[in-house]
């Protein structure tokens, strides 16, 4: 009995364990499929956990946008040169140098040696620049950027470290629509097509981290590259969190379940965290304003002096101090301090609604129906009420048209609203938001619904223009001439802000609404 | 049985076809379209034709559902217009984590709400019964994104017991049950309501029938009266709450999954609709749909299980 009992217990005890265990793991696996990999990653790895405030969807660089497919995909991919983070600047990427002709009409650039693709695809060629740039040139391509490389007419691979690019005629600017951002991030030419409409979720490039995978909804986790031409990241895993509220993702900051929460938007937010231990908030210029854009087409916007009106009528100080608590910078034009061509020699809209009751009456204005289109996200469906209550002031019979965003692209598209609130989210590129605004070329379907068109031969000049004085006179032109004919009345600058923890050392903050944590190093 | 299931299975079968045939021409009737989303803010006429050409946008619509159609039938719903993967796919990675949350707070929900509603029903009138009925009504009058932020905010920041977040990618067992607690209680506080409020009005109409009284007079004791003769009667309407606030729960979770930064079908769905992905909505709506209708297949069943009489029809 006795000794029967002393090898039973330790045998039952033992089946009993493992039929807990067995059971644990079934249910892990209900919870969550394993994943190997994973379970290997998780021993002695650093992470760095991001914020992201919606799911990605798309990262193949000819297609893509959203800030936090950017977010991922600036991790991933280079370009041929690349904005500084700090100063805006061009600094050299991909191409260790490069080379202007003296018309400004060919540009050559000699690539590094020796870079790697992610996951064995090879060495990066000019093939590979060739093929990216050819990929969005492509009318069949189905990419968003064919129009940011417009006047491209020719591309020649002299050799495989050496790229020729020929444009129809001379751009001061072009350098910006090739640094690593959407259509100048350099893809690999054999993953693009082994994979297909694959490469969509499965990006090859060369950055400091890979792809590794994403779940559907809930996190994409890149590796870092440790065979980097720049050195390899401080970290090993960048794991970009999907949380949509911002007050979890703020009390997750503070208990330290994330490491990064930028694109902070809620005022009241930004001040908790302001206050919060062992939370850092960084704050900068964005390179975007939120404008209300005046349809020049539609009476009685076609006179200059009702668009003068409307820009007087609105108090714009008070929206940046009243409902941003002054989370938000006034905007001199469509140009952010953010720009090297910055200015603030423009002509000013003071708020004034005298003023604003006088330039009517001159135009022989009496109250008119006035609708503002606006999609229906926070805060373009909240700052249109004050708006439309300060019109209503000056005696214009304003109207809100909320739309969803699919509906108010449409509507926008058609050409045919009275005016809508919009914004250029873009790269320190003086032409992103002025030729999108005020260009011929971007006439509905596209962001011009002012379908303004008294600045042509100014673009085209300030397009030609090169060197730094020459650049900064010819968009000085643009801008006065576009706030004194205002087809576009600039509400506000944005700017941005970005919380992080005290683990978090190194990071430099851009004006570009993403995160890049390349530079990041983990303390403790 | 065999006939039954036959029945069942061709209910099945008509009413997905039906949803899916909804889904369809629903999507297509909102404004806005993939090209659109796809090509965005610098879309020109011409690539806005040959994308629509690509996609197939260009035919009649008709042409289009019988494409559709036929190759649904054959179990291939396409690939998502944005993301470029298999639709399907998509929604079977979101499904589990919108079913742990649904049977989590299903559960949650029964543990609480089905004896709460008894006792309160057995109690009628006393305070007991008030203040279960009170709270009853505050989970079913509070919207669940503000109990869920409150909730983050109590116990997550001022008490810091459970985590902000309400799912992580850590294998951990552990990990994930703490995880899943708050966005569960949430979810069941609301459900629970619901049950009890429901179980109490169904205990009390059993427990004023004659036969109850008759049981009484006979002397049958009080605790087998409320287990055996009411609550079994007062069961057929609470499984077909329970059945229902199930299949719902799948789907419409939507706002706890957004509060709790949880993956989820109807935030996949939703995110598909506005995104104007066709293919990921009809994939979603046909999983959603038979969700719906295997849930209720099941709960027929039980039905019969509990009440002989249900058994014939």
């Amino acid at each position: 009995m006795h000794s029967m009992s002393g090898h039973d217990a330790p045998y039952s005890a033992l089946t009993r364990r493992n039929a807990l265990i067995a059971l644990g793991g079934v249910g892990a696996g209900v919870l969550l499929p394993l994943d190997l990999s994973r379970l290997a990653l998780a021993q002695g790895a650093t992470a760095l956990r991001v914020r992201l405030g919606s799911d990605i969807s798309v990262l193949d660089p000819a297609q893509i946008f959203q800030v936090e497919n950017q977010t991922v995909a600036c991790h991933i991919f280079n370009g041929l040169v690349k904005y500084d983070q700090a100063t805006n600047k061009i600094i050299p990427d991909l191409a260790s140098e490069h080379t202007i002709s003296p018309d400004g009409t060919v540009y050559t650039f000699k690539l590094r040696e020796g870079i790697k693709f992610h996951k064995n695809y090879g060495t990066l060629t000019s093939e590979d620049v060739k093929f990216t740039l050819e990929r969005v040139l492509d009318p069949k391509g189905g990419s968003k950027y064919t129009a940011q490389l417009a006047g491209l007419a020719k591309i020649e691979t002299p050799d495989p470290q050496t790229i020729v690019l020929t444009l129809d005629k001379p751009s001061g600017g072009f350098l910006h629509k090739l640094t690593a951002f959407n259509q100048g991030w350099i893809v690999s030419k054999k993953a693009v097509q082994q994979l297909g409409d694959k490469f969509k979720l499965n990006p090859i490039g060369t950055g400091p981290f890979a792809f590794d995978r994403w779940s559907t909804g809930a996190e994409v986790r890149l590796l870092a590259n440790k065979d980097y031409f720049e050195g390899a990241p401080k970290f090993d895993v960048l794991q970009l969190r999907v949380i949509r509220e911002e007050t979890a993702a703020a009390i997750a900051l503070e208990k330290g379940e994330i490491d990064i929460f930028y694109a902070l938007q809620q005022p009241e937010m930004i001040e908790r965290l302001n206050k919060a231990p062992n939370i850092r908030v960084l704050s900068r210029d964005a390179n975007h304003t939120i404008d209300l854009v005046l349809n020049t087409t539609i009476k009685p916007l076609n006179d200059v002096r009702v668009r003068q009106a409307i820009a007087h009528a609105l108090n714009r100080r008070g929206l940046i101090d009243g409902y941003f608590q002054g989370t938000k910078a006034e905007a001199q034009s469509v140009l952010t301090r953010s720009f090297a061509e910055f200015t603030e020699d423009v002509p000013h809209y003071d708020y004034n609604p005298e003023k604003a009751k006088a330039l009517l009456k001159e135009a022989g204005v009496s109250a008119f129906k006035f609708e503002m289109t606006t999609p229906g996200f926070s805060p373009y469906d909240k700052i249109v009420v004050p708006m439309a209550e300060d019109l209503k002031a000056v005696g214009i019979n304003a109207v809100i048209r909320v739309l969803e965003r699919g509906a108010y692209t449409q509507a926008r598209n058609s050409g045919r609203v009275q005016s809508c609130i919009t914004g250029v989210v873009g790269p320190p590129d003086p032409d992103s938001p002025l030729v999108t605004l005020y260009a011929k070329k971007s006439f509905p379907p596209g962001l011009n619904t002012a379908r303004y068109d008294a600045v042509e031969d100014l673009l085209a000049k300030a397009q030609m223009a090169s060197g730094a004085e020459a650049r900064a006179a010819a968009y000085k032109a643009i801008l006065q001439k576009t706030m004194s004919d205002i087809p576009v009345i600039p509400l506000y600058a944005d700017k941005l802000f970005l919380a992080h923890t005290d683990k978090v050392q190194g990071l430099v903050q851009n004006s570009l609404f993403t995160v890049y944590t390349y530079p990041v190093q983990l303390k403790g | 049985m065999l006939e039954y299931l036959g029945r069942c299975l061709i209910h099945l079968a008509v009413t997905i076809l039906g949803i899916v045939t909804v889904a369809f021409f629903l999507m297509r009737a909102i404004p806005g379209d993939p090209a659109e989303y796809i090509l965005g803010d610098y879309a020109t006429p011409e690539a806005l034709a040959i994308l629509r050409s690509q996609l197939g946008l260009d035919r009649s619509l008709t042409e289009q559902y019988v494409i559709f159609i036929s190759r649904a039938a054959m179990g291939d719903f396409g690939t998502s217009t944005v993301t470029g993967q298999p639709a399907l796919n998509e929604i079977t990675e979101s499904l589990p984590p919108s079913a742990v949350l649904a049977i989590a707070g299903l559960l949650i929900a029964i543990a609480f709400g089905v004896p709460a509603g008894i006792a309160a029903a057995v109690r009628q009138g006393s305070w007991f019964d008030v203040t279960v009925m009170l709270i009853a009504l505050g989970g079913i009058s509070f919207p669940v994104f503000w109990l869920g932020l409150a909730a983050i905010l109590l116990f997550a920041h001022h008490l810091d017991l459970l985590p902000a977040l309400g799912s992580t990618s850590s294998p951990n067992l552990v990990d994930q049950l703490l995880h899943l607690i708050l966005p569960a209680t949430v979810l069941g506080f609301s459900v629970a309501a619901y049950i009890a409020r429901l179980t109490r009005s169904a205990m009390l109409e059993v427990l004023g029938q004659d036969y109850v009284r008759v049981a009484r007079a006979m002397g049958v004791s009080e605790r087998r009266i409320v287990y055996r003769l009411a609550l079994r009667n007062a069961l057929v309407p609470i499984l077909a709450v329970i059945g229902v606030t199930f299949a719902w729960s799948l789907g419409n979770a939507i706002l706890i999954e957004a509060v709790f930064s949880r993956p989820g079908v109807g935030s996949t769905i939703l995110k598909a609709i506005l995104a104007r992905d066709y293919q990921l909505v009809q994939a979603g709506v046909l999983a959603l749909a038979a969700g719906v209708v295997i849930t209720n297949a099941l709960l027929d069943v039980l039905y019969g299980l509990i009440d002989p009489r249900l058994r014939t029809t």
